[in-house]
């Protein structure tokens, strides 16, 4: 067990080396420079952008400016190109903004997967199964920015509510439950729309487990030993079905530092989807390959921790 | 069975509670109606956060807005944009020009002269009246003194065209100093008929300058004459500040700051975008408490606008109060320069608003200034939220959270007219245009520039991609300006004559109907960038245009980074669709003059025209207004008739208010007074922002 540990954690050293090695030479072959400044603003001179040149480093050989780069990165110092404030400081501002999001989101997708997955495969082919499935490739099919619209302008006309931002704008609550109800409130529509396609891809996978393991000569034994129904698919059935998914807890971490561009854009959500946007789009370096390392350090950790997990609740996997 | 339960309850239970939160929320109605102090607040929506708010530093439209509001320059433009004072109570601007007495140049009737002859030569036909009626009089008339002085030895450095860097030993010979009265740019050409004509031309620096490297007579003779030059024009500008102005910190502004400001601009440490604007800025002296005197290395009468950049609090931001910040934070002196200090997210200025908040993709909060030297602003509060999404924008606007909307083309139709708001519009400063690459041809003859441009229905463009809302433009400048030419008519839309001009020129049309010349089509590539789907239309719609003459046309769109470094910078297109966004002072040179052509410059066109070049050149030194506005319009005439643009629209912008904000005056009599928001000539409603008030009901006017 130790020696799986070390080993593995060996493994990830090197590729996390690998993935920062691959993602600061692709941002570098990308066209386009850094600057704080617009090259076709002709109040600005390529003297001005010779010097931002050398202030970011961007003169010295590539292998010189990857050892800066992570020697910052590592003690922390890195500091945005934008507007000079230290990255790291600026990433956990808005990791706290997007947690909130990401656990409600998570949460709902979880607890309402499960349930219509289960049904859909016990009752298959009959109407709540087909009902579902319906419903579920409507959510997948719809795109996101649109239904949220219509969900923003539902909700702004009939129930006059303010639904944007994370709480409401320039109002004083007079109690802390006033004001946590309020949070709650402006998490929901923007949780609901990032639950809304997990909701549908999960339910299908759920119902497609459970609908493999019914089929299996445990349960038929199960159900000839004269158990009743919810016996044989709550116990014997959906056990052996939830295994793959001890698997899919470890996935999760990664979409910590997700957050959705398109769902924090439109509900004016200052998460991370939208800084790392931005900070595509204005070429800030620093800001991309510090949440391009974070995450690759997170996508590593859970593939790490959905093996042990693995080994854990299945005891026929020997790593 | 547990499990079943606990899978049922759970998201029963969930769902729920999140709902419930509804209940909580102040709706709409709460938040706007029955709240008075909402009155007080201007709440505005920007897509984008700021970044950096420091005027010196920042370049983002969302930064400037909120500097605006926080920080005060010397000047600024008035309601019909001509400068008024602002920090400065007043200026003057005047001349110093020096010139170097030449030895070798013999004066007619009078030989050769030393300094002292000079001089002496000069106040003698200052006092005599033989000049009368001739263009010698005014100059003379506007020299106040002369003098001799010996300027003082000094290194030049420079780098050769082969990068190699050279030190010149300068020792300059005797010089006359002259102090005028007004700028006067014809001075030395006018001088030239009193001293003889090739006085100046005719003066030979290298007897002056020595070189450690290099034998000074194999020096590129224009290098001397750079570190040297014969003569010099300084305009002097003298600031007089007004006094018991405050920082929002209570501590008094005084002509320290704009010095300071002056020297952190150009501190090459600090790397400010403005450092251009201030490279001509010879030096700044302050004169006393309330005088700062401004010296130019050169005539450049854009120079002015400049100032009106927002002033720095010396206190807060000079070195000492740097290291006390660096120590308060437990870091290294170094590590703290102007750029990383605090004072970027909580500035100080001497602005009718104070900064009070700022969370970031969120919102900046500032209060009005109670000590703001023009009285404080009505509002209690601004408030500048970010909403990055343009419908949600709207439906807040809508509820009433946010106070302006900038419409849609496509809405204004429908939201000109809803009796809910008031709406003002107005043309922008910028305009859209299709360049054609002059190096290349088809495009080196004017002919098919000018048919090119006759083939483009225009107006059908705005109709169709701008739902109406634009105007034609036919020339560089703003057109709200006086220095845009009016009387230059827009070309009409006119295949038949764009036909005949290409018929002229040796188009024929070939077997296929397309156009040709000694066996080549009349084609080429036609360019924009992504991400702007007015461009992209119109692009699609010239393509058309053009074919049905017989033009041959491809188009390309790409990223904006590759089209500018790859395509733009490297000269490397046929024709691009693009637009410039303009500040109104009338300076071209670095967008239309001849040197500015090379790659990574802005003329890319490759526009090359002697008589432009020269206009371009006295324009930008030219201190008197009208003089200025005649320049302006015989360029702008050049320019159209040459056609390297087709020039197409400024886009017109249309903004909505809520209908109970108006203006609040007290009269001479002390009454209050409401008057509706109008804007001024160039547009512009928030010009008089800080006498706004929200009243709770919408007021009737008379005029309405």
């Amino acid at each position: 067990m130790i020696g799986f540990i070390g080993r593995n954690i060996f493994q990830k050293v090197i590729t996390l080396f690998f993935v920062s090695v691959v993602s600061f030479l692709i941002i570098h072959l990308a066209p386009g420079k850094p600057s704080q400044i617009d090259p076709m603003n002709p109040k600005f001179t390529p003297e001005v952008m010779e010097r931002f040149q050398k202030e970011f480093h961007l003169d010295e050989p590539l292998h010189r400016q990857y050892i800066l780069f992570y020697k910052d990165l590592l003690s922390g110092t890195t500091v945005s190109w934008k507007d000079n404030q230290p990255v790291l400081a600026k990433i956990w501002d808005r990791f706290l903004n997007s947690l909130p999001l990401f656990i409600v989101g998570t949460i709902l997708t979880w607890t309402i997967s499960f349930p219509l997955g289960i049904r859909g495969a016990i009752s298959r082919g009959g109407w709540f199964d087909r009902t579902t499935t319906f419903l579920a490739y409507v959510l997948i099919s719809i795109p996101g920015f649109f239904f949220a619209y219509i969900l923003i302008i539902l909700v702004v006309n009939y129930l006059h509510v303010p639904v944007i931002g994370m709480r409401t704008f320039g109002s004083e609550f007079s109690s802390s439950v006033q004001w946590f109800m309020d949070h709650v409130w402006h998490l929901l529509l923007p949780a609901v729309l990032g639950a809304s396609a997990g909701v549908a891809v999960l339910s299908r996978y759920v119902r497609n487990q459970m609908l493999e393991v019914e089929g299996q000569d445990y349960v038929r034994t199960a159900r000839a030993k004269g158990l009743s129904a919810d016996q044989v698919h709550y116990k014997h059935a959906l056990r052996n079905a939830m295994l793959p998914f001890v698997t899919m807890f470890g996935l999760i971490l990664p979409g910590l530092i997700g957050g959705s561009v398109i769902i924090e854009s439109i509900f004016s959500w200052p998460g991370m989807g939208r800084m790392a946007y931005e900070a595509i789009l204005a070429r800030d370096y620093p800001v991309i390959l510090t949440v391009n390392f974070i995450s690759a350090v997170l996508v590593l950790a859970g593939t790490f921790v959905s093996d042990v997990l693995y080994m854990m609740v299945d005891p026929r996997i020997r790593l | 069975m547990l499990v079943k339960r606990v899978l049922i309850l759970a998201p029963v239970f969930l769902t729920v509670f999140l709902l419930q939160s509804y209940f909580w929320v102040p709706t709409y109605e709460e938040q706007t109606k029955g709240n008075p102090e909402r009155l007080q607040e201007f709440i505005t929506a920007s897509i984008g956060d700021a970044s950096i708010l420091n005027p010196i530093l920042s370049a983002d439209s969302a930064s400037s807005d909120i500097e605006s509001k926080v920080f005060e320059g010397l000047i600024d433009l008035d309601k019909d944009l001509e400068y008024r004072g602002r920090l400065a109570e007043s200026w003057d601007i005047s001349e110093q020009a020096l010139f170097y007495v030449n030895p070798d140049a013999a004066v007619s009737g009078q030989g050769r002269m030393n300094a002292r002859q000079t001089a002496r030569f000069l106040h003698k036909a200052m006092v005599s009246e033989n000049f009368e009626g001739r263009p010698l009089e005014k100059t003379l008339g506007n020299i106040k003194t002369v003098s001799v002085i010996t300027p003082e030895k000094f290194r030049f450095r420079t780098k050769l065209p082969d990068q190699e860097e050279i030190v010149l030993q300068v020792a300059p010979p005797e010089a006359i100093r002259l102090e005028l009265r007004k700028v006067d740019p014809e001075l030395f050409v006018n001088l030239e008929l009193l001293l003889g004509q090739g006085y100046f031309q005719g003066f030979s620096p290298e007897k002056y300058i020595k070189s450690e490297s290099q034998a000074v007579s194999r020096i590129d003779p224009a290098i001397l004459t750079e570190a040297l030059p014969p003569f010099e024009h300084n305009p002097v500008i003298v600031f007089h500040l007004r006094d018991g102005v405050r920082f929002h910190d209570g501590h008094r502004f005084d002509a320290g700051d704009v010095e300071f400001t002056y020297q952190a601009i150009v501190d090459p440490e600090n790397i400010s975008p403005r450092v251009a604007d201030f490279e001509p800025v010879k030096s700044v002296e302050v004169v006393d408490e309330l005088t700062v005197r401004i010296v130019y290395k050169r005539l450049y009468s854009p120079a002015l606008n400049t100032w009106s950049i927002g002033i720095l609090p010396e206190h807060l931001l000079n070195e000492r109060a740097l290291q006390q910040e660096a120590a308060a934070r437990g870091l290294d002196a170094k590590e703290v320069s102007l750029r990383d200090s605090r004072f970027n997210r909580n500035p100080v200025g001497c602005g009718p608003f104070e900064f009070s908040r700022w969370e970031s993709d969120r919102f900046i909060k500032l209060t009005s200034f109670a000590d703001y030297w023009e009285g404080e602003p009505n509002y209690r509060e601004y408030v500048y939220r970010i909403v990055p999404d343009l419908l949600t924008q709207e439906m807040e606007f809508y509820a009433g959270t946010l106070d302006s909307y900038s419409v849609q083309p496509h809405q204004v139709e429908r939201l000109k007219q809803d009796p809910r708001f008031q709406s003002f519009s107005g043309t922008s400063f910028g305009y859209t245009y299709i360049g054609y690459n002059m190096r290349r041809k088809p495009f080196t003859d004017r002919r098919v520039r000018r048919a090119l441009s006759l083939a483009i229905d225009v107006p059908e463009i705005i109709q169709y991609v701008l739902y109406g809302q634009g105007e034609r433009i036919t020339g560089p400048f703003v057109k709200q300006t006086d220095f845009y030419n009016q009387e230059i008519e827009p070309m009409e839309y006119d295949p038949e004559k764009a036909l005949r001009i290409l018929d002229r020129a040796g188009w024929k049309k070939n077997r296929q109907g397309w156009l040709e010349k000694d066996g080549r089509i009349l084609s080429f590539t036609l360019i924009t960038n992504s991400g702007n789907e007015i461009r992209k239309s119109i692009l699609a719609i010239v393509q058309d245009f053009w074919k049905r003459i017989g033009v041959k046309v491809s188009t390309d769109i790409l990223e904006w980074s590759v089209f500018i470094q790859e395509r733009v910078n490297k000269l490397d297109f046929d024709a691009l669709i693009l637009g410039w966004n303009m500040g109104i002072e009338p300076d071209l040179f670095q967008i239309w003059h001849s040197s500015q052509s090379d790659p990574f410059e802005l003329n890319f066109v490759g526009f090359e025209h002697k008589e432009a070049d020269e206009l371009i050149i006295r324009i930008r030194q030219e201190y008197n207004k009208s003089r200025q506005v005649d320049y302006c319009r015989r360029l702008h005439e050049i320019i159209a008739f040459e056609q390297p643009y087709t020039f197409l629209f400024v886009q017109k912008w249309t903004a909505l208010l809520d209908k109970r904000i108006v203006i609040l005056e007290v009269d001479e009599k002390g009454e209050v007074v409401y008057k509706k928001i109008t804007p001024t000539k160039t547009g512009n409603y928030s010009y008089y922002f800080n006498k706004w008030v929200k009243l709770p009901k919408a007021p009737e006017f008379a005029t309405d």
